[in-house]
């Protein structure tokens, strides 16, 4: 580390030296598997909130008797006031197919995969048989047993699961870093009456209680982050509290309260940037779990509501149907991949904010 | 040390006790709970019976007040939640977990016949990953750097990846017979005709049966413990008396095998104490992908049920498990390392 730190002061004499933080960033970004993975994991993550105009069932953009509408943005388009035979909500894909046949110079601009995660494909053309459908050119990786395409269901659930444990890392760890500053920092009875309590928070059996709660209230989403948050901050205030711990018997600290700053002001200006490397590097890993988790309790039954696009709901559904092999191979497959790259990060993080150096006598 | 351990065991009680009463509190302030469904089954029951007679129903029978009030006795439900909960847990001292509702048996009957099922599985997963990550890990730190090491990384980060419930699945559709091969039966514990089996035929049986679930609880706890015997076998062939070893001219063999090893194996070993909750943990997701009628799938059935007496009963052996396992993996810290005094 002190080698970045001398080439900037040599290269550079005039720029500011770098924070702590600035050299780990630098670092992490040298570790060349961690940091394109997070890079791709932010791309496809910000490409998720494109969704809606990449994959979805509503017309980008539709030219009917010279008028132009934009149905992707919303509102409630009736069939007949485009010319379909039908009562109802326009059906833009057998839209495009009429308005192609007619020949006149209505057109309809589909998105590129133009299906979407809610609505059930048993009426189309292209899907013979009984759902689960298997793969084919039309729905690339098939159909669960409600005939609604696996691939948009996929990507939606991908947007999905990352939200959902952005969520519960974010809450957690501010509940967390709370508990545990206040343990570490105040010490005394208040940690000890602390820890009893926290001991009997953590020895709750965390998946058979959030069933058990789940089966109960039957949390959205984001109950659901503030269930898992619950359980998810114990490990995070060990970290804060042991970090707290240390750094409050160093000078600077004595220091601080000798100017007369505020409790406030000494834990979170302080201390906290000082003992923020474990949880940082504790976060990626906590992604991973969070995930496996949301992928768990929705295998239960006992996770996001119904319709929600999930990845552990297809997975049971192709358990339940064993010959429906896709229903568990993809979702699967997207869970590894999401997973591995968070993986890859983690392992880069951890390597740049906290490097253990093994010296090998041979 | 006898004394640190006494008052371990002392302060099981009230973690117990918060813990339970947690869980009891959340299952009472519940709509749809066991007096609501016995109910509606008795509704369902006499609008069937009365079913021809009129047709101006308006959908509901009504159950009269005094039959609510008896179900309500049966259940402990006229009371209020702490006096019921302290009626609950002096009948739990006793052993007596109430009665399951829908299985009209006593909870402890039925847990004690769910119990060794999911222990042997699991414990057979949990004992075959110690068996196959330590020397993995010794291996990995040996040749730390190398192709051996990068290689099986690669294995460790996909087992990390996706949880073991998950790659048994996985392993099912493939092996199950779905669509494509057929050598592992779909799920259970045994097969139908075990009892007509003959002692050869059940050990064969038995391992058909087996071989997936084993393996999900093995996948589960492979990657963490690989990479934990690895990294404690590395920070200890850092250290000096590692140097010394070496200095004196033990072979390298020795050094790691006979030296370092037998410190770095600490962390794991302590790791033992807390197979039985893990175990656990992992058997709600593993017996309901393979079917297998444990304490686990137990657990997930009664929730859905709402059969609480059952859903607090397999709570307590959780929660007893996992006291325990606290207090094991300190005993077992002692045993493996006499520099370790409890006071």
């Amino acid at each position: 580390m002190s080698e970045v730190q001398d080439s900037a002061a040599t290269d550079a004499p005039a720029e500011a030296p770098l924070s702590v933080l600035q050299r780990r960033w630098r670092k992490f970004k040298t570790l060349k598997r961690g940091w394109y993975s997070f890079q791709i994991l932010v791309f496809l993550y910000l490409a998720s909130f494109l969704l809606p105009v990449l994959v979805n069932s509503d017309a980008l953009c539709v030219r009917y008797q010279g008028e132009w509408h934009f149905p992707v943005f919303g509102g409630f388009h009736q069939a007949r006031d485009f010319g379909q035979d039908k009562i109802g909500q326009v059906n833009w894909r057998d839209l495009q197919e009429q308005y192609y046949f007619e020949g006149e110079d209505n057109f309809v601009l589909l998105p590129p995969y133009p299906y979407n995660p809610l609505e059930n494909l048993l009426h189309e053309s292209n899907l013979v048989g009984q759902p689960p459908h298997a793969p084919n050119a039309y729905h690339i990786l098939g159909t669960d047993d409600r005939g609604r395409d696996v691939f948009v269901r996929l990507v939606y659930g991908f947007r999905t699961s990352i939200t959902f444990a952005l969520g519960v890392i974010i809450l957690s760890y501010i509940i967390g870093m709370t508990i545990g500053a206040c343990f570490g920092y105040f010490s005394g009875r208040i940690d000890f009456w602390g820890q009893r309590l926290v001991e009997i928070w953590s020895g709750l059996p965390f998946l058979y209680t959030i069933i058990i709660i789940s089966s109960i209230v039957k949390p959205g989403m984001w109950l659901l982050i503030l269930l898992l948050a619950l359980f998810r901050w114990v490990g995070i205030s060990f970290y804060m509290r042991g970090e707290f711990y240390r750094e409050k018997s160093r000078d600077y600290v004595a220091a601080a309260i000798a100017q007369g700053e505020s409790h406030r002001s000494i834990m979170f200006r302080h201390i906290l940037p000082n003992g923020l490397t474990p949880i940082i590097s504790f976060a990626p890993f906590a992604v991973v779990v969070t995930i496996s988790s949301l992928v768990s309790l929705d295998y239960l039954g006992f996770g996001l509501p119904a319709p929600t696009p999930s990845w552990g709901e297809l997975v049971n559904q192709g358990l339940e149907n064993i010959t429906a092999w896709h229903l568990v191979f993809f979702p699967l497959g997207a869970m590894f991949f999401t997973l591995l790259l968070v993986v890859f990060i983690g392992e880069a993080v951890r390597e740049a904010f906290d490097p253990k150096v093994f010296s090998r006598l041979r | 040390m006898g004394a640190y351990f006494f008052r371990r065991a002392l302060l099981m009680i009230p973690t117990f006790l918060g813990i339970t009463f947690l869980v009891f509190t959340i299952t009472r302030f519940v709509p749809g709970g066991p007096i609501e469904q016995m109910m509606v089954k008795m509704q369902m029951a006499e609008s069937e019976a009365g079913g021809g007679s009129g047709g101006d129903f308006d959908g509901a029978v009504q159950i009269p007040d005094s039959v609510r009030e008896e179900l309500e006795k049966q259940f402990g439900f006229d009371k209020p939640f702490y006096l019921a909960y302290l009626d609950w847990v002096s009948d739990v001292v006793v052993l007596d977990l109430g009665t399951s509702y829908k299985y009209r048996q006593p909870v402890w009957d039925i847990v004690k016949s769910r119990f060794p099922v999911s222990i042997f599985l699991g414990l057979t997963g949990f004992l075959l990953g110690y068996l196959i990550c330590i020397p993995l890990g010794i291996r990995k730190a040996i040749r730390h750097g190398g192709v051996f090491d990068f290689g099986s990384s690669v294995l460790i980060f996909m087992a990390y990846s996706v949880p073991g419930w998950a790659i048994g699945g996985l392993l099912l559709v493939l092996l199950g017979g779905g669509s494509f091969w057929d050598i592992v039966p779909l799920g259970g514990f045994r097969g139908d005709s075990w009892d007509e089996l003959s002692t050869w035929g059940k050990i064969k049986d038995q391992l058909h049966h087996m071989i997936l679930p084993v393996f999900a609880y093995t996948i589960g706890s492979f990657a963490t413990l690989t990479i934990l015997m690895k990294n404690s076998l590395m920070e200890n062939l850092g250290q000096d008396y590692v140097r010394t070893a070496f200095a004196k001219g033990l072979g390298e063999r020795r050094v790691v095998l006979v030296h370092a090893l037998r410190n770095s194996l600490i962390p794991i070993c302590t790791g033992l104490g807390h197979a039985l909750s893990l175990v656990m943990a992992g058997s709600y997701l593993i017996e309901k992908v393979f079917n297998i009628d444990g304490i686990g799938y137990l657990g997930y059935t009664s929730i859905i049920e709402r059969d609480y007496a059952v859903v607090m009963g397999v709570l307590v052996i959780n929660v007893f498990l996992m006291l325990l396992g606290n207090i094991l993996s300190d005993v077992l810290y002692v045993l493996v390392d006499p520099r370790i005094r409890f006071s």
